[in-house]
């Protein structure tokens, strides 16, 4: 047969018509979760261990083709998308602690985990870490996989020269309260000019409230981010303008790097994530700074949870393998591999944990996160909270900030909720 | 359906001549339906299914995973009564302002400039087009560098000249215009081969008439050149109005560490916080998917507003 350049073409019309129109019809029929001996898992860069990966993998061969996927990007609304077009959902999947509350008031679209026997498991798990995993009727979302318990960082040297305490013993025990943390940073500021404690208000913000079990919404679906506890973040943080222990410089800027590595802001209080962030953003400040435990108690910033969703064809095996790779040996390979801070305290104990880090002077950390981590109070963590969070948050960044009046912007903020609050059907 | 039987009847005469002929000239050009196909699926898909369903979606209350929940027209409500939504338009405008007048005067420039360019013509053009096709979050790293506070090139240039600094991306006229700046830089280039294009369909009797007339090079250029250059000009302002209103990634990356949590608050006192922006504050910050979608249909309005605009003055110039 010849071949015209016609026909060629219109072969070649046809062709890609009819491929157009089998993905349409075949699009009808996309399976909604995995297929064949694939037992799907979705996760972001860094949000578990390579290594546990790899070893869950090779361990569960036999049975199921673990398919680990880091999925990059806005990972949420990726996964959401995904689970409201019921197609091609993952067996397991990853839960950002931030965004936990969300997935919560839809535990239905999540396989029970206690269906599973994840009970029997709880006693190993920090109790509040446990407990943010669990909807309010009662099922258990999410299996935890790490946490982020916040410690004040602060730079050996630069304490040393102003006068303050400067071994951790002496910095935990004597920066116990936030009046005496503060009062180091005019000192601080007195001593060494052009030096201030923190960046900005808002760290003050929002580990005040991050350290008490109420936010800004309740379980009845009340606003309560207009009582005391807010209130009280709110006063310290503008005390803490008030009193210039502040600096005028933004979080993640070149300036702020600089400052932090010219030793002009040699204090955080950060989440033990955050170590890596020091370790990268000011690699030159390695050997100069300690951990110490942060003021009044422990906060929890971070951390997250695996689940089952309902497309598991096999939730059983999909739980021995989360269960597994979740265990306290496991856990302690995550924190060697991610820096993910382990929720099963019996790691705390492991000799891979308790190595000397030389970015702290030879410090083992742990012996400050390990505590802190069994300190922090449960909270409940409303769907709402982030809507009704932001106006007071972004308030005390313009108190912070701008400098603008804390009167003002406190009935601001509170005026901005009310009408939020109406919105979303939160009573006031 | 009423018809077939009918047609039934006297099937022979009725359905050879008339309903035969479409079916051949679908038959003769379904490849070329084939050819254009493609498009049209990919539209229906990813285009008309998703706009119709955020307007769905708009009516509702839904938080992106459970059940959707009729909500009538109080998210359209809301958001006629959200202070906020208001405020995002104006910083919009405010941006687009700052951004699009210095833009079209500086393409201008550049665009005579490269008119009257003997050589390098070509690698000139290259050069303004470059920045047009750089990705935002690149370009916008890197001016987060340059209006940094201690470091900045902006604030190294302002003390060298006698200035104190300005801690550009932490008041709200500075965010403002490190945001224009930013937008000015990136479509200075493209609009000027635009221009550039409109000055070469000047017909140069008119210039050689000008100067025969004694004009001078400003008269010319206001007399001559500006008049023609009209429906170019309004060309420009109409896509520089329609990209400028959907401003996204420049404040969105420029500003990310400034916004403690969030990523979309637009810095402090919400000084970047433009219209689409806001939207994805509202829908995937908040999970406030309904009222996302209003806010999307609001900010389409707006779009839709100035569009009608730009029309009018289209119009009104080709009148005279």
């Amino acid at each position: 047969m010849r071949l015209s350049r016609r026909g060629l073409l219109r072969a070649g019309l046809a062709g890609s018509a009819a491929t157009a129109l089998g993905g349409l019809a075949s699009g009808c029929a996309v399976p909604t979760g995995s297929t064949g001996r694939n037992m799907v898992l979705w996760y972001w860069d860094g949000g578990l261990g390579d290594t546990v990966v790899k070893n869950a993998r090779a361990r569960y061969d036999s049975s199921v083709d673990l398919q680990a996927i880091k999925i990059g990007g806005y990972y949420r609304s990726k996964l959401i998308t995904t689970m409201a077009g019921r197609a091609h959902v993952p067996d397991i999947a990853g839960l950002k602690g931030e965004d936990m509350a969300s997935y919560l008031p839809n535990a239905d679209q999540f396989v029970d985990l206690r269906t599973l026997g994840a009970d029997k498991y709880k006693s190993r798990y920090l109790p509040w870490k446990w407990e943010q995993g669990i909807a309010d009727d009662g099922r258990m979302v999410g299996f935890p996989i790490d946490c982020g318990p916040v410690a004040h960082f602060y730079q050996y040297a630069v304490f040393r020269k102003a006068g303050l305490p400067y071994e951790p013993a002496d910095v935990s025990k004597e920066l116990d309260t936030w009046e005496k943390f503060f009062a180091a940073g005019e000192r601080l500021r007195r001593r060494i000019p052009g030096t201030s404690l923190l960046t900005d208000v808002n760290s003050v913000f929002e580990n005040v409230v991050q350290q008490g079990s109420e936010r800004y919404v309740d379980k009845d679906r009340h606003f309560i981010g207009d009582q005391e506890h807010v209130r009280n973040a709110w006063a310290l943080a503008v005390e803490a303008k008030q009193r210039k222990i502040v600096s005028n410089l933004v979080n993640g800027t070149p300036d702020q790097l600089s400052a932090v590595e010219d030793g002009k802001l040699p204090s955080q209080l950060g989440a033990s994530w955050a170590t890596s962030d020091l370790k990268n953003g000011v690699p030159k400040t390695k050997g100069r700074w300690r951990v110490a435990d942060m003021p009044v108690r422990p906060s929890n910033n971070g951390g997250s949870f695996l689940s089952v969703t309902k497309a598991c064809r096999e939730p059983e095996r999909a739980f021995e393998i989360i269960s597994w790779m979740l265990d306290a040996g496991n856990q302690a390979q995550g924190f060697v591999d991610a820096g993910l801070f382990p929720s099963t305290p019996a790691s705390y104990d492991l000799k891979q944990v308790r190595e000397p880090d030389e970015f702290f002077g030879g410090q083992v950390t742990m012996d400050i996160f390990g505590p802190a981590a069994q300190k922090i109070v449960v909270a409940y963590n409303s769907p709402f909270d982030i809507a009704l969070g932001q106006p007071v948050k972004d308030e005390i960044k313009n108190v912070g900030v701008l400098g603008k009046d804390p009167e003002q912007a406190w009935s601001d903020a509170m005026s901005k909720c009310r009408r939020i609050a109406k919105h979303l059907g939160v009573s006031y | 359906m009423a018809t077939l039987p009918a047609l039934e009847k006297r099937p022979a005469v009725v359905a050879d001549v008339p309903v035969t002929r479409p079916r051949q000239g679908f038959r003769k050009y379904w490849h070329l339906y084939a050819a254009i196909s493609p498009f049209y699926l990919l539209f229906l898909c990813f285009g008309l299914i998703p706009v119709g369903f955020s307007l769905y979606l708009s009516f509702h209350r839904w938080d992106g995973l459970g059940s959707m929940e009729w909500a009538g027209l109080s998210q359209y409500r809301y958001l006629l009564s959200d202070s906020e939504f208001w405020s995002s338009i104006g910083t919009t405008i405010v941006i687009w302002a700052l951004a699009t007048f210095p833009m079209i005067f500086l393409a201008m420039v550049t665009a005579v400039m490269l008119n009257s360019a003997v050589r390098f013509k070509n690698l000139y053009r290259v050069a303004y087009f470059l920045p047009n096709v750089t990705s935002v979050v690149a370009i916008a790293i890197i001016f987060g560098s340059v209006f940094s506070t201690n470091f900045g090139l902006v604030n190294a240039f302002l003390q060298a000249i006698g200035f104190d600094q300005i801690a550009w991306l932490n008041t709200p006229w500075g965010i403002k215009i490190a945001i224009a700046t930013l937008m000015t830089w990136q479509w200075t280039g493209y609009n000027a081969i635009i221009f550039l294009a409109g000055l070469q369909t000047v017909p140069s009797e008119l210039y050689e008439a000008a100067r025969m007339d004694g004009a001078g090079p400003v008269q010319t250029f206001f007399r001559i050149t500006l008049p023609m250059m009209r429906p170019v000009l309004l060309f420009v302002l109409v896509v520089s109005t329609v990209t400028g209103l959907q401003s996204f990634s420049e404040p969105q990356v420029l500003l990310q560490n400034t916004s403690n949590d969030s990523t979309f608050s637009g810095g402090p006192g919400h000084a970047g916080r433009t219209m689409v922006l806001y939207f994805f504050q509202q829908t995937f910050d908040n999970n406030d998917f309904g009222y996302g979608a209003a806010v999307a249909w609001g900010i389409f309005l707006v779009v839709v507003l100035f569009s009608i605009i730009n029309w009018r003055l289209v119009q009104r110039r080709g009148e005279e």
